[in-house]
């Protein structure tokens, strides 16, 4: 679903925060990156839409590349690729069903979408989304009057309004009470196992990789240092990945 | 350093000082002229407040719509000259254009417009449109600047065209502060407006202009008392409508 080859990304600065990645990710796998932080995931994970622009490399998504595309190919395929940030990342001011319409800003119209008008077709599925994470009857309410957990929860209603076949979801939690962790990350095991969707997911704490993670892989310094099921992941891959700091 | 400064502050202050011909005893002198100027405009002539009325309204009319126009002409220059949005080539020429335009006063404008198409309120609107359009696009263009780039992440993300980004990411974070600037921008454009009657563009400025050099000291008094009022009337409905957006 997600084949990358021979990745690197020089950030302006001259940091290099991905060097050299290999990683291909099947159709249907719950894929968590682990890693400290600043250990490239975040720049991974932006790579794949193109964000981030990759200084080498390539990066396909569903057979199509990513990297090289024109910049109407380019929104076409991100479409495909709902992302659920740290920060949330919602329009404040918007209501929440406006927040999730975003995600169908691939598809419908562009002028009126312009004007705020969106097929009916598009409101159903928004609202259905949101429904999926709980929220259908928050749908009118501003977005900043959520609280953190259930603006994450509205972030990935947006992504799965898009349709999407991949999400990548960077920290979705740790911006969150430590509770919360687990609320946000059974929602996201939930469409990986009721849609069969592919999940890449960076996260930081290692017990949640482990209760969630079909695959871990392990981020150092820009570099794939693990690779492999949760099972295999010992204490001196731990290490390995964490270096000397404890893992957070 | 720090000595050199002042020391050229003073230098250039005196000289300016002695260049205008800045002298404290012409001052003193002059106070009974004041004097005299101030008690012939008591009582006010109420009798031109008919004329007095109607020019506020033009300066009004003038302010509003001149504002009304340029808040929206300036949406697309504030969009190519805010660095975080618009591409490199654009982005330059742009504020160099904001700046050089901007450099000239409202009043210079009209002068100009006057010139182009004759006397009335409608070149004061032209100029007023002109200085306005490009204040506010910088205005604009600073506000994109200060955006938090999360939500841009976000829609860019969904797949969509760069102008629904500007639309759904950008747009909805600046709106309420673009509406600040814009009922700023009116009132000083009230207070400017009021001064446009003097080149011949336009409302109240021109009675008092034509009082002045009739010196009709006391129909002035109730131009100016108008003017007063006009502007406070302004101010205090646009500082309303302005702590509720905040």
């Amino acid at each position: 679903m997600i084949e990358v080859q021979g990745l690197r990304v020089v950030l302006p600065g001259a940091t290099t925060a991905v060097d050299g990645v290999d990683l291909t990710v099947r159709q249907g796998e719950f894929v968590v990156i682990l890693g400290r932080s600043g250990a490239g995931k975040t720049t991974f994970l932006r790579a794949i839409n193109r964000l981030v622009e990759p200084t080498e490399g390539t990066v396909r998504v569903a057979g199509r590349a990513v990297t090289g595309a024109a910049p109407a190919e380019l929104r076409e395929m991100r479409r495909r690729i709902g992302m659920v940030f740290q920060q949330f990342n919602l329009v404040r001011r918007a209501s929440v069903l406006e927040n999730v319409l975003a995600g169908r800003l691939g598809y419908v119209p562009a002028l009126p979408s312009l004007v705020g008008r969106f097929p009916q077709a598009d409101r159903a599925l928004a609202m259905e989304c949101l429904a999926q994470v709980g929220l259908a009857r928050m749908a009118e309410r501003r977005a900043d009057t959520l609280s953190g957990g259930e603006q994450q929860r509205v972030a990935i209603a947006r992504a799965l309004a898009q349709s999407p076949a991949v999400i990548l979801a960077d920290e979705p939690t740790a911006s969150l009470d430590p509770q919360l962790t687990g609320s946000i990350m059974d929602i996201l095991r939930r469409i990986n196992v009721e849609r069969g969707l592919t999940l890449v997911v960076s996260q930081h704490q290692l017990e949640t990789a482990l209760a969630y993670a079909t695959r871990i892989v392990g981020f150092r310094r820009g570099r794939v240092a693990f690779d492999g099921p949760p099972s295999a992941l010992s204490p001196a891959v731990v290490h390995a990945i964490y270096g000397d700091g404890a893992p957070a | 350093m720090r000595r050199a400064v002042v020391f050229v502050g003073i230098v250039a202050l005196a000289w300016a000082a002695w260049d205008t011909g800045a002298d404290p005893v012409r001052l003193a002198r002059g106070v009974p002229w004041v004097l005299d100027f101030i008690r012939r405009m008591i009582p006010p002539d109420l009798r031109v407040l008919p004329s007095a009325l109607a020019g506020a309204v033009t300066t009004v009319e003038i302010a509003l719509l001149g504002t009304a126009v340029a808040a929206v002409a300036a949406l697309p220059l504030g969009f190519v000259s805010a660095r975080n949005v618009a591409p490199a080539p654009l982005f330059y020429p742009a504020r160099a254009v904001l700046n050089f335009f901007r450099s000239v006063d409202t009043l210079v404008y009209a002068l100009v417009f006057v010139a182009a198409v004759g006397l009335g309120p409608f070149p004061g609107v032209l100029a007023v449109v002109a200085y306005t359009t490009t204040s506010l696009a910088k205005l604009y263009g600073e506000a994109i600047e200060g955006i938090d780039p999360g939500p841009v992440d976000a829609i860019t993300a969904t797949g969509a065209t760069r102008v629904q980004v500007l639309r759904f990411g950008v747009l909805p974070q600046v709106l309420p502060l673009f509406l600040s600037y814009i009922l700023y921008r009116l009132e000083t454009n009230i207070r400017a407006a009021t001064v446009l009657g003097f080149v011949g563009a336009g409302g109240i400025g021109f009675y008092l202009q034509t009082y002045l050099r009739m010196i009709d000291y006391a129909a002035a008094s109730t131009v100016l008392l108008v003017t007063v009022a006009m502007v406070m009337i302004v101010d205090g409905v646009s500082s309303r409508l302005r702590d509720r957006l905040v």
